[in-house]
């Protein structure tokens, strides 16, 4: 694949695959924001379900760790990426690999669609006496979404 | 072992079981480590600001423990599906030692610490950092483990 081996063959990217330490490094970081943030995005979709931090608004929930899941998520693509480049020839036939962008696509569109309507509007739904539909259905498809990218991501390694 | 064999081979006569296996334990840490991190940021007055640790450890506790089981289970049977490659890695010994630290900190120093009413800053935030640093370690540990296979 011309495209995909001219992507691995930038320099830096070809030293990067073949240090013995850096793949392993930057994979590490990768889960680890897994580790840090997936909490975070876990805490917010449950308080939006109502099952966790009852004690704390929805408001204090959403606002207070947004500035992190971004760090964290920016982090955990940029890493993502890199690895992704560094084997693009052999990321590039791989169907988990597009399976999981895919899916990183569709949460970006999820942010599209519900960050109007739920993520931007949670005092809306402080004020609400039950909370309502669309933030629950926002947080079950983050749930789902957010799962399938590690299944996915894991399933990478089982590609031949 | 009987037991060995037989988680042996379920998991190594199907493939799609060890991946199944390999995503609960994934999934679990993002659980386990995920909480413990609310806790951790919240030491550090980052995060939830709003909530006490000692609040937020509460509410995060059932999970974290629910979690790192799965976390544990998993990972054993990890093991005995391949007892023979994890005896002779050298990274391996190390991770669960540090896994063993971070368990044993978490439940002791770490909630200690949490759950005082009023801790020294200075001390809580010293406490949150050491419980970062072990279960990251214990991140990098778990792929090292399998870069050295």
């Amino acid at each position: 694949m011309p495209t995909a081996h001219s992507i691995q063959s930038i320099d830096f990217l070809t030293a990067f695959s073949e240090s013995v330490l850096a793949y392993p490094i930057v994979l590490s970081i990768h889960l680890t924001c897994i580790a840090l943030f997936g909490g975070m995005i876990l805490a917010t979709d449950l308080r939006l379900l109502g099952v966790a931090f009852k004690g704390l608004t929805i408001t204090e929930v959403v606002t207070s760790l947004r500035a992190w899941k971004r760090i964290g998520g920016t982090i955990m693509i940029a890493m993502g990426l890199l690895l992704a480049a560094s084997e693009a020839e052999k990321y590039a036939p791989n169907p988990f690999f597009w399976t999981k962008m895919i899916i990183l696509g569709l949460i970006g569109v999820h942010a599209l669609i519900f960050r109007p309507i739920v993520y931007n509007k949670t005092e809306e739904l402080d004020r609400s006496p039950v909370i309502p539909t669309k933030a629950k259905v926002a947080a079950i498809l983050s749930l789902v979404l957010w799962t399938s990218m590690f299944v996915m991501g894991r399933l990478i390694a089982y590609w031949d | 072992m009987p037991l060995q064999n037989a988680v042996a081979d379920a998991l190594n006569n199907s493939e799609w079981v060890f991946a199944l296996a390999e995503c609960v334990h994934i999934g679990g840490f993002a659980v386990a480590i995920g909480s413990i991190a609310l806790v951790d940021f919240r030491m550090l007055n980052l995060g939830l600001r709003r909530a006490t640790a000692a609040r937020i450890l509460r509410d995060t506790e059932l999970w974290t423990v629910v979690a790192l089981l799965f976390v544990m289970f998993s990972g054993v049977a990890l093991f005995l599906s391949q007892v023979d490659i994890y005896r002779v890695n050298l990274i391996f010994p190390i991770k669960m030692y540090v896994l063993a630290a971070a368990l044993i900190y978490n439940f002791t120093v770490h909630r200690r610490v949490a759950t005082m009413e009023n801790p020294p800053p200075f001390v809580s935030k010293l406490v949150a950092m050491v419980s970062l640093l072990l279960w990251v370690s214990v991140v990098f540990g778990g792929i090292f483990t399998g870069f050295l296979v």
